[in-house]
């Protein structure tokens, strides 16, 4: 499903390169954390699977596709396969919450008839079923990050890419979330979420990839925050 | 359903910025009239051209006192000349005959002319009207000729102010249409910040490139239009109420632009502010903002 192969990548005016010689496989329906320290390289591995960025060197596999050598025309279809959420939601400040999810089908092509079927269907999904006419500023952290997560789940994507989706929320706040992505992994979607909230790794004993200078110094199928 | 998103976009983006859109508009038009004129200028010219040159002629003027033999010698000369075309013969009285009635509004000038004193010549038309370097040197050595005269110059000066007024109409036109230009960009510019929020999410969820763009592209297209429109207007009103109205008298140099000529801009200034507009919108968001 997802496959680095011996990637580098160093960003220009860098001096040394933020991912050395990873190699990392996820299959279909995985849960991946991916923890280490700051400027470890966590987000860059994010960038290169949204082919934000291209790797120096390597190979990268997202959906069978080899992403390196994606023409560009092509990388906005491909996304459509990848659902995203950030550390700060990314929502649109003057839509309700049911206007920033259907915003993501609309601007793909899908009929309103569509977001009307299936946008309250997510919001629902999400725990926030009575809110769907908030503006995200009538809304909690939390509330805001369960729009952000069902908005990049709308589409049904393969996978769920998540950089520090609670790294804004307090404690209590981020086990929802948390419980709302392993519930949209149980669905089937692969989910690779990058983390520094050692409680929920701790907690949910899934596999970890730990890294280091761009380096993977770890990767454990149950593993703990360590 | 994607058009209409895509025109609910434009109005919106048109109306956020319609201070920067007015600009934008007025400066087009500026550069489009000033286009247009300068192509209605050159049309106007060739067409002129083409009707006056046809019918100028090289004037041979002859001495006072030329002889018989020089004349006819001439005259046989010029015939047989593979240069010439025709020649007519204008003695003293049908030059003088003539100058009357050009002249019949001024009876001061008519009656202050001696009738002799207009020379008689020969009015000579050449088969390539470019040919009177040839037919002066052949003829300038003659006894009994006094003057070849290229009436093609004197037209030239007058082919000449046209072509001034057309060239300053289109240098405006160009430096007008580099300000449209840079305004166009910074209209995009402008409009791809107040929207990046919008751009950076339909780049996450995989919205094509052309949905991200057009726009944008779109609200510099209809600007160009809105500018095409006003510069067509700006000509047509300077055509009827100028060119036919005060200037009327100036028609008789200046024959009238036809209406068709001037209703022909209307589709072509059209096509040329959308397409610039639309190719520097699109460099812009390409190379530019990289929207
Ligand atoms: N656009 C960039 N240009 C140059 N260097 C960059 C750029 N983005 C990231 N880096 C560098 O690459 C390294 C890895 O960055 P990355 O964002 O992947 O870290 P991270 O593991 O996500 O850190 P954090 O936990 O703080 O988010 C860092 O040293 C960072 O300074
Ligand atoms: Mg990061």
């Amino acid at each position: 499903m997802i496959q680095l192969e011996q990637v580098t990548k160093t960003y220009p005016k860098a001096s040394r390169p933020s991912l050395d010689d990873v190699s990392v496989s996820i299959d279909k329906g995985d849960f991946v954390f991916f923890i280490g320290p700051s400027g470890s390289g966590k987000s860059t591995i994010i960038k290169l699977l949204l082919h934000e960025i291209t790797p120096n060197s390597g190979k990268v596999y997202v959906n069978e596709r080899d992403v390196t050598t994606m023409r560009s025309w092509k990388i906005p279809t491909f996304r459509r396969s990848i659902g995203c959420v950030f550390q700060d939601f990314r929502l649109l400040p003057n839509r309700t919450a049911y206007e920033n999810v259907a915003f993501a089908l609309e601007v793909i092509g899908k009929s309103k008839g569509v977001a009307r079927r299936v946008v309250p269907e997510v919001l629902e999904l999400v725990g926030l079923g009575g809110k769907e006419h908030r503006y995200p500023h009538e809304l909690s952290g939390g509330e805001q990050q369960r729009v952000a997560v069902a908005r990049a789940f709308v589409n049904r994507p393969l996978i769920l890419l998540a950089d520090e989706p609670t790294g804004n929320l307090d404690p209590d706040t981020s086990i929802e979330i948390m419980r709302l992505l392993d519930r949209i992994n149980r669905t089937g979607t692969t989910v690779v979420m990058v983390t520094h909230d050692s409680n929920i790794v701790n907690q949910m004993r899934r596999r970890v990839v730990e890294i280091e200078s761009g380096r993977i110094v770890r990767d454990q199928p149950r593993g703990v925050y360590g | 359903m994607r058009a209409k998103y895509v025109l609910s976009e434009v109005v919106t983006g048109l109306w956020r910025n319609v201070t920067m859109t007015i600009a934008m508009m007025i400066t087009m038009a500026v550069s489009l009239t000033m286009l247009g004129a300068s192509m209605l200028v050159y049309k106007q010219v060739d067409r002129m051209q083409s009707f006056f040159y046809g019918k100028v002629e090289v004037s041979i003027f002859l001495k006072t006192d030329v002889t018989e033999a020089q004349r006819t010698s001439l005259q046989s000369d010029l015939k047989g000349d593979p240069l010439v075309q025709n020649v007519i013969y204008e003695s003293r009285d049908t030059a003088w005959q003539r100058f009357k009635t050009q002249f019949k509004d001024a009876p001061d000038l008519v009656n202050a002319t001696k009738p002799d004193s207009l020379p008689e010549s020969f009015r000579v038309k050449l088969k390539n009207p470019e040919k009177f370097q040839a037919i002066y040197n052949k003829y300038n050595n003659r006894d009994g000729i006094s003057e070849i005269v290229d009436q093609r110059k004197l037209l030239a000066k007058i082919f000449g102010i046209f072509n001034s007024m057309q060239n300053v109409a289109l240098i405006v036109s160009i430096i007008q249409g580099v300000a449209a230009l840079l305004l166009v960009a910074n209209m995009i510019q402008i409009a791809a910040y107040s929207k990046r929020r919008e751009v950076a999410v339909m780049k996450l969820v995989g919205a094509s490139n052309w949905f991200i763009q057009a726009p944008f592209v779109l609200e510099a297209v209809f600007a160009g239009l809105v500018g095409a429109v006003l510069a067509f207007a700006a000509l047509f009103v300077a055509k009827t109420f100028f060119l036919e109205g005060a200037l009327k008298s100036l028609q008789t140099v200046f024959p009238p632009i036809p209406t068709g000529d001037v209703l022909l801009m209307l589709p072509i200034l059209a096509g040329i502010g959308a397409a610039v507009n639309a190719i520097a919108g699109w460099i812009t968001l390409r190379f530019y903002v990289r929207v």
